[in-house]
């Protein structure tokens, strides 16, 4: 089509325009272009610009520098693209402005082109403009091309189709792209109801959020005040609006559109405004946005100048003008009749509807509403046709949609992909998930209207059914992704927080309903709340969504409802056990390292006790919290230092290594014995109830450590001859050298607490017969049993799951294993197993289907293990176990792999690559995991989760059975001692309670007892030591062959005394959680004088 | 209005309704009363309560019966489980935010939110207060706003933005720190207020509220050697039955002047004597105008709420007030002068209350130049120095003295039926009709045709100015002059009379306007809950009265007459100028 003829003589040439747009596009001389959103802009892009311009001026080449909009990578900026006629566009990200001499000098010649094609991230070889397309050149093998990135790929640009390509400054460059094609196309030749029935083909729906069918907005509106036969003539006032208030918290997309690529929207509502009989636009944009406001007032001015907006436009009788209101950013104005209100002035507050925008709108003058991204589409659908758009998305959502992805994933922006991609496709895929150490929780879709979906449903498509199925929303396009360091209580007020302050405040459910949920979520946070607050929410939440007046209010509660319906066990834990997993919630932790430990020891307090020299006090506060501390103080994650704020400084500080060094300097001294003595003494008097404890792992030996200082009578049952379960058995004894835990099980038998070895409950004795025999039963079974990969030949001599060798040598055995040993697995039994095998005289090859830093082992393990000399393959996926000729194995047939996509385990999932190859070897270790065997415990009605693990009650610990609980592995599957031992001691609170037939809440006054407070200096260090973190002294790795002698020596006095100065004293704060044991029930014993005070609990902190 | 019908299904029943009527009409026509905080018949459909839901089939979410429109099949149901919870729950979050001061409050046993909690059988409230304490706005004479107990249903504003076009209050704020705002929240006494306390009549609690002056009242009628005086407006005989539990439109004048005797008030007067004293001074102020030349139109100045709203909005126009004071303020200049006088007593020893449908006169009665009778004791020089009172001392509402007849436990319908006093008392059927809109007209003009044609009057009743209509005109032939009159009641029709004056185009002569809908019948003052009905059936008691009475126009008052022969001289003289008339001022706000 000829643009040129439609326009009058006096009008610029819009062919000329259009070539002259093209021509900077695709120029005939280089070009370097820097993405200038308020992103870009935010991440230096104008300096980069300036740096640019001034080295292009200095090389004195015949260069462009070009400012474009924002291509979507905001986790990349600033982004730079630079080009040299006959190659492709190079992209470049996260660019310096240091290095614009290097990029403007790469410009001069091909050959140094090309050498800055080798540093560019990806290439674009030609860009569909949708409105036509373009060819930049062809080459550079080596690169990716722009989709072929995790973040693009599976994108599909529509609306963003001219987003970083074009100066969004430029009216030229927006018809070089093919802009205004669509619009021509309306007014010089489609009547308006042939406007509208393509639309209509297209299956658009509005972008806003709620998805109505945008065609029948517009026939509404064009049927409405008496559709004029001549568009924008003399006939009744109707205006079109775009809403351009984009208020969601973390939602961007409007934004970049109208800063990007301004004239495709005036260019979409110019179209619709033809379609639907209107003469008059408004484009409603919040005053926040002055850069969009600024480019689309420009390109105003410039589609005035050229006749493409006014008073008949190229020639045509269709007229049409858009004014710009900007609003203070009421979130409420997003709604239809709020906004309308706002833009004629008034304050900005929803009106019932009937009378709708259509009848009765802006100044009482039909009105049709929509948001910008339903209005960009709209010029390609027109361009291409609908038909074409509803080739993308699904039948019922068809088109893409703009997300602004941000949150907890590596690789945050805006993506636009069709509807129907799937959530994970999102988060893992463009998002790049959150990496392999933190677990993705869910992702808040919709902003404040939306709801939280959790992970397990990321398999969702995203579409507006299926969403609001869900309890969530698309809105327009804020997706929030979490993980496990959000609580959801505290995402659910916060959304609410927003909503209950931008509620217009006009009707009750909203204003009134808000009010009492954000006070009853923020009392949840506080743990302060009951269960039948989660009722009352619920019901609040209901009639919010029921009963208000307009959308804001009616999904002002999907958080809440959302949360309440996917996360109801957090709120549980907030309410029930005084606890913010995540370490949100101020109030319900002491300190985030104390929250992460799973038996929430009170390190502040050892470290503060150490510090003041009060080494067995220091030791009888970690003893009551945790009664193996030598022994964990070992082997454990440190699931402390993983939240530890010293990290935000330098590094965490090693509070596992501290409690280590205390437990071996009183050992070192005998002076355990007086904390033992005292121990012994404050037992609580007989109660006559027993107990029975199946495993003696440190689950069991946790719970009987606390059960028998109780007064209750305990047995631990075991099937092996000796205590101590899995650090027993399973951990080699280089880490953890037996006699420290012997020692420590001792004391637990000298509290009185009796162990049967030799015996498996449910072979030797009946589960029933325990129970009958017992008040109650604990089951603290381990997870033991070695998984198998499932290849063939795992049944061959010489292949040995990796638990039984680390058992057997744990026993004393000697196995033979041969010269070269492949052990498969990544976590810390296949590096314990390795490094094993390492000590008994083989050579050892690990085997890990991922990548090593995709590993879960220890880091520190796993950095010994490569030291001491193992070998290490990874990216291999094991297909078979190879027989050899006595029937042995003689090799493990491996797949190699590469990197694909990032799966819901945060990492890149491995891809075969079809090449498989043999590592020889004449033992092949299985160590890819273990589970637990339980099946037994069904015979006494006991139920099982479908991996074998017992099924309880989380806060009694109760198993279907009511006389038997459950507790560590047996409950969790495989997870560390700490783990364990967490539940072990809650499980033992509630035993109690229950067996003394006590209803208090929480901890329960009996077991409270059997902690004590120590009253240290409540101060945060004056100065902050500037120490790194101490490292304890290891064996040298020579020394280390042959044998299984502690590697790890341990801290020194000094050492120890020098780190505990780095903690930062997190604890000493207002609202801070009491230590652990020294809760709700010790606090009102104090405070009514009836506690037993005295001896035992010598002093208050000094708070 | 579509004439064609359309059947409903309301709780299963069929029901053939209007398809123009809103779902509260329609289940009121099945039967079903819907219960509603917030919508105010033809004023307010804010929709803002949240009680009103009704359960439509095939709807997503509840819909507001208020602004809800039927259509042919619905199927709407009243009271499901749904439907009771969020409208319990609705009227339970408000309830956490208003005071539980019900049984000290000035509304209680009348306020809605009160009685729908009884209805909705709300028995606890489960959440606790989450909005700040509010200071309660008392920087106006007449109105008391405590918007600790708003529950924003927004009639307020609907009625002072939409009826009365004075916007005083507006919603502000968010979330839970909406509340019903005065600019800058600066009290009414700063803003645009004309205190017709329309807001205090359509407030469903106690948040806006008549300035109660019953105590001072109650105080000075114990007061040994004080003589009490009362004077009655013409309107309250026809509401005071209503707010003490009678129909609506009982007509109770011999008992309100037994019942004011029996609390103890000296002399029991009634303003209408001082009503046809107007026609006399306003009258003859419109013939001299008429004749001699003068601003024309001529606009009657006895309600003050008018008075404040052209002193604020149309300062240029003042000029075309009478400068007649009300007849509340004429009464208690000559109370104190002429009838003190009279009856030998000490001007100070002499309290006046009032007792008017009217917040606004409580502000009339303290504007600074409402002091005509210690003029004329001072101009005589027989004013006591230091001394200084207002001509009326305190205006109660109905409300207020209602509450009164309540305490002293009198039983107004088996009181017997008392004459009022002479010669205050003394009153025509013209003055009665005073109290609606159009009665100042009709009682001006039969007096003023009279007077001009020195006729007798064929028929003494002007149907033509009769009526709730919003505005009325009229034509009357004054001896071949044709004098062009119009009657306007609330401030919106004001406003179109005066933009007419101000552009040039009235063609009128002779105006009256009554700030209230229905005129003082409709007054800010009169028992809460007015609708058109309660206003037409007071509106006919009043016409009722004007034939009971023997006389029917003002000129005739024998008492008026005395007066002018024994004290005032003639209308407009010199005595009246000082006592009866005033001048007007611009008022900034």
């Amino acid at each position: 089509m000829n643009a040129a003829k439609t326009s009058q003589g006096s009008e610029p040439d819009l062919g000329a325009l259009r070539q002259a747009g093209q021509d900077r596009i695709k120029p005939r001389r280089p070009f370097v272009s820097v993405g200038m959103g308020t992103c870009g802009i935010g991440n230096g892009a104008d300096a980069v610009y300036a740096a640019l311009g001034a080295a292009a001026a200095e090389a004195g080449l015949d260069l462009a520098v070009r400012r474009v909009g924002c291509f979507g990578f905001c986790a990349a900026e600033p982004l730079v693209m630079a080009y040299r006629p006959g190659k492709p566009l190079l992209m470049f990200t996260e660019v310096k402005s240091s290095r614009a001499s290097k990029l403007v000098a790469a410009l001069a010649d091909d050959a140094a082109f090309d050498k800055l094609a080798k540093t560019a991230v990806a290439k674009i070889e030609e860009w569909d403009f949708r409105t036509s397309s373009i060819e930049f050149g062809k080459g550079f093998n080596f690169l990716p091309s722009w989709n072929e990135l995790s973040f693009f790929k599976g994108q599909e640009k529509i609306v963003l189709r001219d987003c970083g390509l074009i100066d969004p400054e430029s009216l030229e460059e927006y018809l070089g792209a093919g802009g205004y094609s669509g619009l021509i196309k309306a007014i010089t030749s489609m009547k308006p109801e042939v406007v509208i029935d393509e639309v209509k083909k297209s299956g658009l729906r509005g972008r806003g959020g709620a998805g109505f069918p945008t065609y029948k907005k517009w026939e509404i509106m064009r049927a409405s005040g008496g559709a004029s036969a001549t568009p924008g003539g003399e006939g009744a006032r109707k205006f079109v609006i775009c809403n351009a208030d984009e208020g969601d918290p973390g939602a961007y997309m409007n934004r970049n559109e109208i800063e990007s690529d301004p004239h495709m929207l005036l260019e979409g509502m110019a179209i619709g405004a033809y379609a639907m009989g209107a003469s008059e636009g408004v484009v409603y944009i919040r005053a926040e946005y002055p850069l969009a406001v600024e480019r689309f007032q420009k390109a105003l001015a410039d589609a005035r100048a050229v006749g493409l907006l006014g008073r008949n436009i190229l020639g045509t009788r269709f007229s049409f003008d858009i004014e710009v209101v900007t609003g203070a950013g009421a979130f409420v104005c997003g709604e239809e009749t709020a906004l309308i209100a706002s833009a004629e002035g008034k304050a900005g507050r929803p009106s019932p509807r009937p009378p709708f925008p259509a009848q009765r709108g802006l100044y009482g003058a039909p009105t049709n509403i929509n948001n910008v991204e339903t209005w960009c589409n709209v010029p390609v659908i027109i361009a291409r046709g609908g038909e074409w758009f509803s080739g993308f998305g699904t039948k019922s959502s068809s088109g893409t949609k703009v997300f602004s992805l941000v949150g907890k994933v590596r690789n945050t922006g805006l993506v636009e992909l069709p509807l129907g991609s799937t959530i994970e496709s999102m988060v893992y895929g463009m998002g790049g998930g959150a990496g392999p150490r933190k677990r993705i929780k869910a992702v808040q879709s919709g902003g404040p209207s939306g709801g939280c979906v959790p992970a397990r449903l990321f398999k969702t498509p995203i579409d507006y059914e299926e969403l609001a199925k869900l309890g969530a929303i698309m809105g327009s396009g804020g997706m929030v992704v979490m993980d496990e360091d959000n609580c959801m209580v505290d995402v659910a007020r916060y959304f609410v927080g927003f909503t209950a302050g931008e509620s217009c405040g006009k009707c009750t459910p909203c204003r009134e309903g808000l009010s009492q949920m954000l006070r009853i979520l923020a009392s949840v946070t506080r743990g302060e709340a009951t269960e039948e607050d989660l009722e009352v929410l619920a019901e609040l939440a209901e009639t919010a969504r029921d009963a208000s007046l307009c959308g804001l209010g009616q999904t002002s509660a999907n958080p809440i409802l959302s949360t309440l319906k996917y996360f109801r066990d957090e709120y549980e834990r907030h309410i029930k056990e005084k606890r913010c997993q995540a370490g949100v919630c101020e109030s319900l932790y002491l300190t985030l390292c104390e929250n992460s430990c799973p038996m929430h020891m009170n390190i502040p307090g050892y470290l503060q006790l150490l510090k003041e020299n009060r080494l067995e006090e220091a030791f009888e506060l970690t003893l009551r919290d945790n009664p193996l501390p030598g022994t964990v103080g070992r082997i454990c994650h440190f699931h402390c230092r993983m939240r530890c704020k010293r990290e935000q400084i330098d590094e965490s500080v090693s509070q596992g290594e501290i409690h280590r060094y205390l437990a071996d300097t009183m050992y070192k001294m005998g002076r355990e014995r007086a904390v033992y003595a005292r121990l012994i003494k404050e037992k609580l008097p007989e109660t006559g109830k027993k107990v029975a404890i199946v495993g003696a792992g440190p689950a069991g030996l946790a719970a009987a450590f606390y059960l028998v200082r109780l007064g209750h009578d305990v047995t631990i049952y075991d099937a092996q001859d000796e205590a101590g379960g899995i650090p027993r058995w399973g951990i080699p004894a280089y880490r953890l050298p037996k006699d420290v835990l012997r020692k420590e099980v001792a004391f637990i038998r000298k509290l009185g607490v009796r162990f049967v070895f030799n015996t498996r409950i449910g072979k030797d004795i009946a589960w029933e017969r325990l129970a009958e025999m017992h008040d109650a039963v604990l089951t603290c079974i381990g997870a033991l049993k070695d998984m198998a990969l499932g290849i063939p030949g795992e049944d061959l001599a010489g292949v040995v799951p990796g638990y039984h060798l680390l058992e057997a040598l744990n026993s004393g055995e000697k196995p033979r294993l041969g010269a070269e040993v492949v052990v498969v697995g990544g976590g810390n039994s296949a590096i314990d197993a390795a490094r094993s095998a390492l000590r008994s005289g083989s050579r050892v090859t690990v085997v890990y289907r991922r990548a090593k830093s995709d590993m879960p082992a220890n880091a520190e393990e796993l950095e010994g293990a490569l030291e001491e000399g193992v070998d290490l393959v990874c990216m291999a996926q094991p297909l078979e176990a190879v027989a050899g000729p006595e029937g042995r194995v003689r090799a493990l047939k491996v797949m190699k792999m590469k990197a694909g996509p990032v799966d819901p385990s945060g990492r890149p999932s491995p891809v075969p690559t079809g090449e498989s190859y043999e590592i020889p070897c004449e033992s092949l270790v299985i160590a890819v995991g273990e589970k637990v065997d339980s099946s037994s415990l069904t015979a006494a009605g006991v139920t099982l989760e479908r991996d074998g693990r017992v099924s309880v009650n989380p806060f009694d610990f109760r198993t279907a059975n009511p006389r038997i609980f459950a507790a560590g592995d047996a409950v969790s599957g495989p997870a560390t001692a700490a783990e364990a031992m967490g539940q072990a001691k809650l499980a033992a609170s509630a035993m109690d309670k229950i067996l003394m037939g006590s209803a208090e809440a929480g901890l329960g006054a009996r077991f409270e007892s059997l902690f004590r407070e120590f009253a240290y200096a409540m101060e945060v260090p004056l100065e902050t030591s500037s120490a790194r973190m101490s490292r304890a002294k290891l064996v040298p790795v020579e020394d280390r062959r042959g044998n299984f002698v502690e590697i790890s020596l341990g801290y020194t006095g000094e050492q120890a005394r020098v780190e505990a100065e780095r903690c930062l004293r997190c604890d000493v704060r207002e609202r801070a959680r009491r230590p652990f044991g020294l809760g709700e029930a010790s606090r009102k014993a104090d405070e009514d004088g009836s506690g037993k005070s005295g001896e035992r609990r010598t002093a208050r902190a000094a708070r | 209005m579509s004439d064609k019908m359309v059947t409903i299904f309301v709780d299963g029943h069929a029901t053939s309704v209007d398809p123009s009527r809103n779902l509260l009409e329609a289940c009121a026509q099945a039967g079903v009363n819907v219960p509603t905080l917030c919508y105010l018949k033809d004023v307010s459909a804010n929709a803002s309560c949240g009680v009103c839901v009704v359960e439509v089939e095939g709807a997503k979410s509840l819909v507001r019966s208020c602004v809800g429109r039927v259509s042919e099949g619905m199927k709407i149901a009243t009271s499901s489980p749904r439907v009771m919870r969020a409208r319990k729950n609705a009227v339970e979050l408000l309830l956490a935010n208003h005071p539980t001061d019900c049984l000290v409050c000035a509304r209680n046993g009348s306020c809605e939110l009160q009685s729908m909690a009884e209805t909705l059988g709300v028995r606890t409230v489960r959440f606790p207060r989450t909005r700040k304490p509010a200071e309660i706005d008392e920087s106006t004479d007449g109105i008391v706003r405590d918007n600790d107990k708003c529950i924003l249903c927004g009639r307020c504003v609907a009625v002072c933005s939409e009826v009365q076009t004075v916007s005083a209050i507006q919603l502000a704020g968010r979330g839970i720190r909406t509340h019903v705002a005065t600019f800058m929240d600066r009290g009414l006494g700063t803003s645009p207020c004309v205190q017709c306390g329309q807001c205090s009549v359509v407030c469903p609690t106690g948040a806006i509220t008549e300035r109660d002056e019953t105590e001072a009242v109650w105080k000075a009628l114990a007061q040994s050697g004080r003589t009490t005086i009362v004077q009655t407006a013409p309107a309250i005989r026809a509401s005071l039955g209503e707010a003490l539990g009678m129909s609506p439109g009982s007509l109770v004048t011999g008992k309100m002047v037994a019942a004011l005797r029996r609390l103890g008030f000296d002399r029991v007067f009634d303003t209408q004597f001082a009503a046809d004293l107007t026609i006399m001074e306003e009258g003859n102020e419109l013939i001299r105008r008429l004749t001699q030349g003068g601003i024309l139109p001529m606009i009657t100045s006895c309600s003050p709420g008018w008075i404040n709203f052209i002193e604020t909005f149309y300062p240029a126009l003042l000029g075309h007030l009478s400068t007649c004071k009300s007849p509340q303020q004429m009464f208690g200049a000559l109370a104190k002068s002429f009838y003190a006088e009279k009856a030998g007593l000490a001007p100070e020893s002499i309290s006046v209350a009032s007792i008017m449908p009217c917040t606004a006169k409580k502000h009339e009665a303290r504007r600074p130049e409402m002091r005509g009778a210690l003029e004329y004791w001072r101009a005589k020089g027989e004013a006591k120095p230091g001394e200084s009172y207002f001509d009326v001392d305190w205006a109660l509402t109905t409300r207020e003295l209602a509450r009164m007849v309540k305490r002293a436990g009198l039983d107004i319908e088996s009181l017997p039926e008392e004459d009022f006093d002479d010669p205050l008392g003394r009153s025509t059927g013209a003055a009665t009709i005073f109290g609606t809109t159009g009665g100042v007209m009709e009682a001006a003009l039969r007096t003023v045709y009279e007077v001009v044609t020195g006729k007798a009057l064929p028929s003494l009743d002007f149907e033509v100015v009769r009526g709730l209509e919003g505005i009325k005109k009229a034509e009357v032939d004054l001896n071949g002059t044709i004098v062009r009159v119009a009657v306007a009641h609330t401030l919106k029709n004001a406003r179109v009379i005066l933009d007419e004056i101000a552009a040039g185009t009235s063609p009128y002569h002779f105006i009256e306007v009554m700030t209230c809908p229905g005129g003082c019948i409709g007054g800010g003052g009169q028992p809460v809950l007015i609708d058109l009905e309660k206003r037409l059936a007071r509106n006919k008691a009043l016409y009722a009265e004007d034939l009971r009475l023997g006389m029917r126009k003002s000129h005739e008052n024998p008492s008026v007459q005395a007066l002018y022969a024994d004290f005032l001289g003639e209308p407009l003289g010199h005595l009246s100028h000082e006592l009866l008339h005033t001048e007007y001022e611009r008022r900034e706000v």
